[in-house]
């Protein structure tokens, strides 16, 4: 193994690869590459550049966009307002395009993500809506267009550029290799694990302290400032920008296809898609077929839906020789008995490479596990982190005063003031609609009192955000539980030590993940996915992400619901033994029998007020209490 | 007095607005398709009656006897294949998306990028008026709206009256539950994909009375029927009908107030606000799936 992590051995790479890109494009002439073959690869690398920007957001976060036409737009008018009309050199427009189009991408991410309950359906159409304003704009606004298009003269160079289209092909270079390295840049950084985190489940990545909002507002401004940069040289080469020739559906729909064929979740899955579609595209056109293609991209992303979701990069990569194979068999093949084109044969070999891939992936449906066995119990534990001692500050961990919420008329919680003392376990009891969950969602952050304040360690949380609560020390457990689908059972727990209070690096954070996945009793299901969990084992996960970051109080949502007796027996020795580490707990649950071994102290809600608060058994057997838990009835 | 007038002319044309969203909002609402294509079917049904009128001399109303049979059918398979597909929510809508853009081009490659009008000629609801005191109501916005709240009215009575409209309501709160108690949900899906198909027909056949057709026309409806149906409330007809009135009004008072061209910007402002307004008006059910 290298030296290099992932990460160097990617840029190497694809450094490598723009260099040789680039002396093959520089030197075309000289060895006898086509001109036609130049302009092929420069609308590849346009592409590449859109395909990588829209999958910032809409593919690793999973907030899918249909304004991708936008950011183009906003950089090609970039370039039609200060080259084409004032005679500002193209230089300066395409750093320009690219800050308008990130500014763009601010604004609507600030609108959309502000939204509270906002769903990927939304932010779409949201999106989708972001196009056609901008172009009624530009079509009544004079000095952006007017209706008339913008007539952009040829650009001057430097005399070391053969000509024109070896200009463009340079430029598009550069920006797709600025695009694809940030790609690889966030993907293999904390930033894209979180955004990995965000697409599975937002609502747990930010409870368990990843910065959900910071997160989506860089990939969604990074994302702009590509998509500028690349429109603002599609202008360039367009040499004519009109309203109609910039925002179009093509542009979302090219890119949607493309990433979706590739492979939304890596950050080579772009760059395949692009070469792909690009190649197809322009021997359609070759074949005399331009009036179909729209009718076979869509039709074939309508396909890609059904079929291959999960797209080509991880099949190709579950089946790399197979593919290949069959890729380079079938080029030489038809190259050889031929008397195609280059590029036809090119074509054939790389569509029946995706037919293999995705073949193989429909006959053989399941999911390879990683292989990779962890051997991280037999590290040296001592070199990890030990929890964060916690501050010896006076007082309750936890302080509710007077909390109260309503969801419209409906008042969940009214005066509600309870604290958490370091070492309790306090069980949180209550009938189905007594506000128990509402609570915890307040305690953690996920929602905001309408009344009333809650300290954590003294500090007062209002207006703080969820994550920043994590990383005050508090944790919880979903009782349906919200795993992270695309990542094993141990990189689940590395998410949260990662995002938790010890900012820890990947590798750090995996090797005390292991300690805690054997806390909880999970080491042998490591590298399983959560998919093949049961519930006890998922719940078990919850809990093992929830200590992982590090909590001073934990709460736990149900945590026993739906398990059977042996089950329960085995979580309860688990929450225990979490316990026993330090941790003040906070158990929501039916059970009394549960309760009132577990507990220090109990508190009972009843439509939305606590009606009882102190020793188990005292609680337990106040009649009031019995009557709002059992029914008045039986009381 | 024009200002007015620009709001009932409004009110009236919010009718199309809102028969172009009822499909919309019913599929969505009760089967969890956001289906693009919808749009898609409103520019056939468009189409369906430019040609049926030209080429016939039919009278342009009476094509619906042509379009909303065939949209029906149309409509009803889409859901079929969704269904058998199992594509439902984010991943229906990019299906459809792509579909549109199979539409479109077909649309293309058929009726050309031009732009088509029905010749004034045969085209009797184009002009004119019905007086009413000093206020005039136009006769293609008349006939909108009316289209309108005969066909939304009739399918909210349906809705809450006949046993298929309860069992689409049942499936709209909670599918699991629903599909126990012995409601099929395939049937209920071709049914309603067919009825919402023929709202497009409607919806088509009203719009090509007063406006030229070209391929791109759906794109400019997007902003305006998403608006409609998220205000609704998804999977409300009465609520569409009343936000596509109240949209109507809104474009019509633009437009007098300011200018014509300032229209596009109330309608997204409209959007975001229906958005911050009524986030929970999205799916109604919550909770487990």
């Amino acid at each position: 193994m290298s030296a290099l992590g992932p990460m160097g051995r990617g840029l190497l790479g694809l450094l490598g690869t723009a260099v040789v890109l680039a002396m093959l494009g520089i030197f075309s002439e000289d060895l006898g590459l086509s001109q036609y073959l130049l302009v092929l690869v420069a609308t590849i690398l346009f592409w590449t550049t859109q395909a990588t920007s829209w999958n910032l957001l809409s593919g690793f976060a999973g907030y899918f966009s249909f304004g991708q036409g936008a950011y183009v737009a906003v950089g090609a008018y970039s370039t039609a307002v200060l080259t084409g009309r004032h005679g500002v050199n193209f230089l300066y427009s395409i750093p320009v395009g690219a800050a308008l189009g990130g500014l763009l991408a601010l604004l609507i991410g600030m609108v959309a993500f502000r939204l509270r309950g906002l769903r990927g359906e939304i932010f779409a159409l949201l999106t989708l809506a972001v196009p056609f304003i901008l172009a009624a704009y530009a079509r009544i606004t004079d000095w952006v267009d007017g209706g008339q298009g913008t007539t952009i003269p040829l650009p001057n160079y430097p005399e070391w550029i053969a000509d024109f289209q070896h200009l463009m092909f340079l430029l598009n270079l550069a920006v797709a290799t600025l695009a694809v390295g940030l790609a690889l840049g966030v993907h293999r950084s904390r930033l894209g694990r979180g955004l990995a985190a965000i697409h599975d489940a937002e609502d747990a990545a930010e409870v368990l302290g990843v910065p959900t909002f910071r997160y989506k507002m860089m990939a969604i401004v990074l994302g702009g400032v590509l998509g500028g940069a690349g429109g603002a040289i599609f202008a360039l080469q367009i040499g004519f920008v009109a309203v109609e020739s910039v925002f179009n559906l093509t542009i979302p729909l090219f890119v949607i296809i493309m990433s979706v064929l590739g492979g939304r979740t890596h950050w080579l899955g772009p760059v395949i898609g692009a070469t792909l579609i690009v190649t197809l595209q322009d021997r359609l056109a070759a074949g005399g077929l331009s009036a179909w293609s729209a009718i076979i991209f869509g039709g074939l992303l309508a396909l890609l839906v059904v079929a291959a979701s999960d797209g080509l990069y991880s099949r190709v990569r579950a089946n790399p020789w197979p593919t290949l194979g069959a890729g380079v068999g079938v080029a030489a093949v038809v190259l050889v008995t031929g008397t195609v084109e280059t590029v036809t044969a090119l074509l054939y070999g790389m569509l029946a490479a995706t037919a293999v891939a995705i073949g193989a992936g429909l006959l053989r449906p399941a999911r390879a596990s990683a292989a990779s066995a962890s051997d991280a119990s037999t590290m040296d534990d001592e070199a990890l982190p030990r929890p964060t001692p916690v501050p010896a500050s006076e007082g309750p961990l936890v302080a509710c005063e007077g909390v109260s919420r309503y969801f419209g008329g409906v008042r969940a919680l009214e005066d509600v003031s309870l604290t958490v003392d370091r070492g309790e376990i306090v069980g949180l009891v209550g009938a189905n609609g007594s506000g128990k969950t509402t609570l915890v969602n307040l305690l953690c952050g996920a929602m905001r009192p309408t009344r009333g304040t809650i300290r954590i360690g003294g500090r007062p949380t209002a207006g703080t955000a969820a994550h920043r609560i994590a990383h005050a020390g508090v944790a919880r457990t979903y009782q349906i539980p919200k795993p992270f689908a695309s990542m094993t059972v141990h990189d689940n727990v590395a998410m949260a030590v990662m995002f938790g209070r010890d900012n820890a690096r990947l590798p750090v954070a995996r090797r005390v993940a292991a300690r805690h996945l054997a806390t909880v009793g999970l080491s042998r299901l490591a590298d399983a996915y959560p998919s093949t969990l049961n519930l006890h084992q998922r719940q078990l996960l919850e809990m093992a992400r929830a200590i992982a970051a590090d909590p001073t109080v934990l709460l736990l949502d149900e945590a026993l619901a739906g398990l059977s007796p042996a089950e329960i027996d085995d979580a309860v020795t688990v929450i225990r033994s979490i316990h026993d580490s330090g941790i003040s707990i906070v158990i929501v649950e039916h059970l009394l029998r549960v309760v009132r071994g577990l507990a220090t102290r109990v508190v009972v809600l009843d439509h939305g007020s606590v009606i009882a608060d102190g020793e188990p058994a005292a609680v337990l057997s106040d009649p009031a209490v019995v009557a709002a838990y059992l029914g008045r009835q039986r009381a | 007095m024009i200002t007015l007038q620009a709001a009932v002319t409004g009110a009236l044309v919010g009718g199309l607005y809102a028969l172009m969203a009822a499909g919309l909002s019913a599929t969505w609402g009760v089967l969890r398709v956001i289906n693009l294509a919808h749009f898609g079917l409103i520019l056939i049904g468009a189409y369906l009656t430019y040609q049926v009128a030209t080429s016939w001399g039919l009278d342009p109303i009476a094509t619906l006897l042509v379009s909303a049979p065939a949209l029906f059918v149309a409509g009803a398979l889409l859901q079929g294949a969704y269904d058998r597909l199992g594509v439902a929510g984010f991943n229906s809508l990019l299906m459809s998306f792509g579909l549109l853009i199979v539409i479109i081009q077909i649309a293309t490659n058929i009726w050309t990028a031009d732009f088509q009008r029905i010749a004034p000629e045969l085209n009797r609801y184009a002009t004119g008026g019905l007086p009413l005191g000093r206020l005039i109501l136009p006769t293609p916005a008349l006939i909108a709206f009316s289209f309108a709240v005969v066909l939304i009215g009739g399918g909210y009575i349906a809705l809450q009256r006949t046993f298929v409209g309860r069992g689409m309501r049942a499936f709209a709160e909670d599918r699991n539950v629903a599909a126990a108690f012995g409601i099929d949900h395939r049937r209920l899906g071709l049914l309603l994909g067919g009825l919402s198909g023929v709202s497009a027909a409607v919806a088509g056949m009203v719009f090509a009375l007063s406006n030229s057709i070209t391929p791109t026309t759906p794109y400019e409806w997007f902003g305006t029927v998403f608006a409609v149906v998220i205000l609704g409330g998804v999977g409300n007809l009465l609520g569409t009908l009343v936000a596509g009135v109240g949209i109507g009004v809104l474009s019509g008072l633009v437009s007098v107030i300011w200018s014509p061209s300032t229209e596009p910007f109330m309608l997204f402002l409209a959007v975001i606000l229906a958005l911050l307004l009524r986030p929970q008006g999205l799916f109604r059910t919550a909770g487990a799936q």
